[in-house]
């Protein structure tokens, strides 16, 4: 029963994937077409130049035939709705073709290489932002849940309201003028210094440019996970078999970590495996503001410069990653708890 | 429910509200906020503002990235800059002589303290006709200089300027030339700062090192009225100093104040009619959903999963990139994107309530799908709504803001986001401009802030009553 809803819920997954990648290569399709055809075009201009001995006509034939075929093969000679397909297959394939304009480091214009050179950046940043926030988040909402209307559980509640509307790219801004200009502690922006020291004092160097945006995001939203899991845990402090837990004389601080956070889990374990996943996509503002050259540097970079095959690489490789973390989460509700497989319905 | 059910209704509400202190608080910034958005583009120092935000002539006459005036009463700040002002109300007398001609002279007087003379002194005034212009200042110490004297043919409508410092260079030198010969030769026309001339005392250290010279200073405009047709109106005198109203100017000169009141209008509309159409959209298609089940329920929750696994941020950039959208596009896009989240929880509730007895003795009383969804489910799962409204319009807000900063913003409005992106785009950050880049987000933090203090205490207080049902 298990097995039937888990293959259930991934072949749901794929479709919506699918059906989202169609979406985009609607959305791109004019733009994508014409980049397309200029580079199917600077090609055969590349291949006639190796071409040697040959008359004006056989040349001539030559770059029509040749052209044909690419059109051909990238069926765009065909009419909408089957190049819209085509494109969408191409990129459910991972088939995502060149940038046109971007470059990798090596000068490589692969997109899919472009892409994987962006993301162990912001991997390093926001993924290690997503478990820091969540550790510490957790820790402070079962704090918060112990006493609640206590000081901490008010000033952190407070700071939860403050964080909320507060845009991550501003409090960066402000960080940077503090402690990089007005009292400089931390480097403005970039991965590395210039030059970049070697071995250990390098990998120190490392930290040291990580930290600045690194604290910047943990301390704006750990308050909103920490006011999350203590309304979580309060809930569930309420409940009846805590009651009970108390009766039988267990010890407050087992009933919190031992009943409360097991039932709370499933909540807790969404925030954090969403986070997880939806953080390869940076954010495209603060990793501007900071000179962090990840996914969303790219990204703002692919559409200052009208980079469609990045977008939309970036955006389906974004939408899968986002798809993926949502089955997860459904197959491990399944698993801490038993009442959703019993059911069988997805 | 008639009317006075849903009176009684709502003073039981308010009652409880008063009591969440937080709710108070909000609704305090919010009502603020509303009185900004509503009267403040009447009460800025520069009325005009929302139409001319982009207009550089404008802002031509105030000082370029100055700080806010009160950075001169922090006790670290030991050079006091010059506040930037407008002299206007003259004394204005009109003097009839025999040939006809009016003479009409207006005496300005202005106070100088400072340690630093004025980047500039501009006179301003509208006309029409051939007028005949003059302008003289008198200075505490006795000396009085003409500055500007010429025959202005003026067309009606056109504000004419008269810039110590663009237009009276030469003039002043000769001013100096009159009281010690050898001091001016010493002056070039094109070197020399003319208002520091002007605001000194005249005395050898003048080239070098001037001295300020601190009192009241007279500023006299005289127009000659030659006829009946010859108009002379509005003349007024602009200070262009080191600081500069409540928050400063930009590197454009624009005022900062100004831009953050017109932006607060844009960032009320914004937030609340973003996040009503949201709610509504949300908790009927969460209703029908759940009511309906069956296909519709099968459709609506592949659409919830299509749009939540979405990545907002990039997307709507993408598309403001592309389709270049007005603030009203914006809007319905972002729309459709935060509809989800009211619609998980509104659905489970809806689940429960279609369940209920009343329910079904409604439909046994013959009601339609529409009625009972309309008649009595939506109308219990209201207050819900209304704490998930608040609690999203800071992120509407934010969203708005972002898209804004990276300059794909609305380009005929004014809003906090553009003002911040301006900043950013002009190097704010790395010129310390902290007047220009502090109050933008610290006022979409407030107003995000006061909208979460809202809606948590609405869900405080209306949250008990609906598990109670």
């Amino acid at each position: 029963m298990f097995r039937i809803y888990i293959l259930k819920r991934i072949l749901y997954g794929a479709l919506m994937y699918i059906v989202m990648v169609f979406v985009f290569s609607t959305l791109f399709n004019n733009v994508a077409d014409q980049t397309q055809r200029s580079q199917i075009d600077e090609q055969i201009r590349q291949e006639v130049r190796t071409l040697k001995n040959v008359t004006e006509q056989q040349l001539q034939k030559y770059i029509e035939d040749r052209r044909l075929a690419k059109l051909n093969q990238y069926h765009l000679n065909e009419p909408l709705p089957s190049r819209i397909f085509w494109r969408a297959v191409r990129t459910i394939s991972f088939d995502f073709g060149n940038a046109t304009n971007l470059k990798a480091s090596n000068g490589d214009r692969l997109v899919l290489g472009i892409i994987l050179e962006a993301l162990p950046k912001t991997l390093i940043l926001f993924t290690t932002e997503v478990i820091l926030t969540t550790v510490l988040g957790v820790a402070l909402g079962l704090y918060m849940a112990q006493k609640p209307n206590g000081l901490l559980d008010r000033v952190s509640s407070g700071l939860t309201m403050i964080t909320n509307g507060l845009p991550a790219w501003w409090l960066g801004m402000i960080a940077i003028m503090i402690f990089s200009y007005a009292v400089p502690l931390f480097p403005s922006g970039g991965l590395h210094s210039n030059p970049t020291p070697q071995g250990l004092a390098g990998f120190i160097d490392f930290l040291w440019h990580l930290s600045l945006p690194l604290l910047t995001l943990v301390l704006l939203s750990v308050w909103g996970t920490g006011y999350l899991t203590r309304n979580i845990v309060l809930s569930n402090l309420q409940e009846d078999y805590v009651m009970a837990a108390r009766a039988r004389g267990i010890a407050e601080r087992r009933v919190l970590f031992g009943h409360t956070l097991r039932t709370s889990l499933p909540a807790i374990m969404t925030l954090a495996v969403l986070g997880l996943f939806s953080s390869i996509a940076g954010n495209i503002i603060v990793e501007g503001i900071f000179g962090w050259p990840g996914i969303g540097k790219l990204y703002f970079v692919a559409v200052q410069a009208n980079d469609v095959p990045i977008l939309m690489a970036t955006l389906s490789i974004e939408t899968l990653f986002n798809m993926v973390g949502f089955i997860l989460l459904d197959i491990i509700y399944g698993f801490l708890d038993p009442r959703i497989k019993v059911g069988g319905k997805a | 429910m008639n009317v006075r059910d849903a009176l009684e209704g709502l003073r039981d509400f308010w009652r409880e509200f008063i009591k969440v202190k937080t709710g108070l608080v909000g609704l305090v910034i919010l009502l603020a906020f509303v009185a900004l958005a509503v009267f403040g583009p009447s009460i800025v120092p520069f009325p005009g503002a929302t139409d001319h935000w982009r207009d550089i002539t404008f802002w031509q006459d105030n000082p370029q990235a100055a700080p806010p005036e009160w950075v001169n009463a922090l006790p670290w700040v030991s050079k006091k800059g010059v506040v930037s002002s407008f002299l206007s109300n003259p004394k204005l007398s009109d003097e009839k002589q025999e040939s006809g001609v009016v003479v009409r002279t207006c005496l300005f007087t202005y106070p100088f303290s400072s340690d630093e003379p004025p980047r500039d002194v501009v006179v301003r005034f509208e006309g029409e006709g051939q007028v005949p212009v003059d302008v003289t200042v008198t200075r505490p110490d006795g000396l009085s200089a003409e500055l500007y004297r010429e025959q202005l043919d003026i067309a009606a409508g056109v504000l004419q300027r008269v810039s110590v410092t663009n237009n009276c260079a030469q003039s002043i030198i000769e001013f100096v030339r009159a009281q010690n010969e050898d001091l001016a030769s010493g002056l070039d026309a094109d070197l020399i700062k003319p208002t520091s001339i002007l605001f000194s005392r005249i005395d050898p250290s003048l080239a070098n090192n001037p001295t300020m010279l601190k009192g009241a200073y007279t500023i006299t405009v005289t127009a000659l009225l030659l006829n009946d047709q010859s108009r002379f109106q509005n003349p007024t005198i602009v200070v262009s100093g080191h600081v500069s109203g409540l928050l400063g100017t930009d590197v454009s000169k624009r005022d900062i104040f100004t831009g953050i009141v017109i932006g607060s209008r844009w960032a009320l509309i914004i937030g609340i009619l973003t996040s009503l159409i949201t709610v509504v959209l949300g908790v009927v298609l969460g209703v029908i959903a759940a009511y309906f089940g069956g296909v519709t329920d099968w459709l609506l929750s592949r659409l919830y999963e299509l749009i939540y696994l979405l990545p907002v941020l990039p997307f709507l950039i993408v598309i403001s990139a592309i389709f270049k959208p007005s603030i009203w596009t914006l809007i319905i896009i972002i729309c459709l994107f935060f509809w989800t989240g009211p619609y998980k929880p509104v659905y489970s509730m809806a689940l429960q309530i279609r369940e209920e007895t009343y329910i079904e003795a409604s439909r046994a009383l013959g009601s339609g799908r529409m009625r009972i969804i309309f008649r009595h489910i939506i109308p219990i799962l209201l207050p819900y709504s209304f704490a998930v409204m608040a609690l999203s319009v800071p992120a509407v807000i934010v969203y708005e803001a972002s898209v804004s900063l990276l300059g794909l913003g609305d380009a005929t409005i004014v809003t906090w986001g553009q003002v911040l992106h301006d900043a950013l785009g002009q190097g704010a950050v790395i010129s310390n401009l902290w007047w220009w880049v502090v109050p933008p987000g610290l006022t979409i933090a407030l107003m995000g802030m006061s909208f979460a203090f809202l809606g948590t205490a609405l869900d405080k207080i209306l949250h008990p009553k609906l598990k109670t049902r």
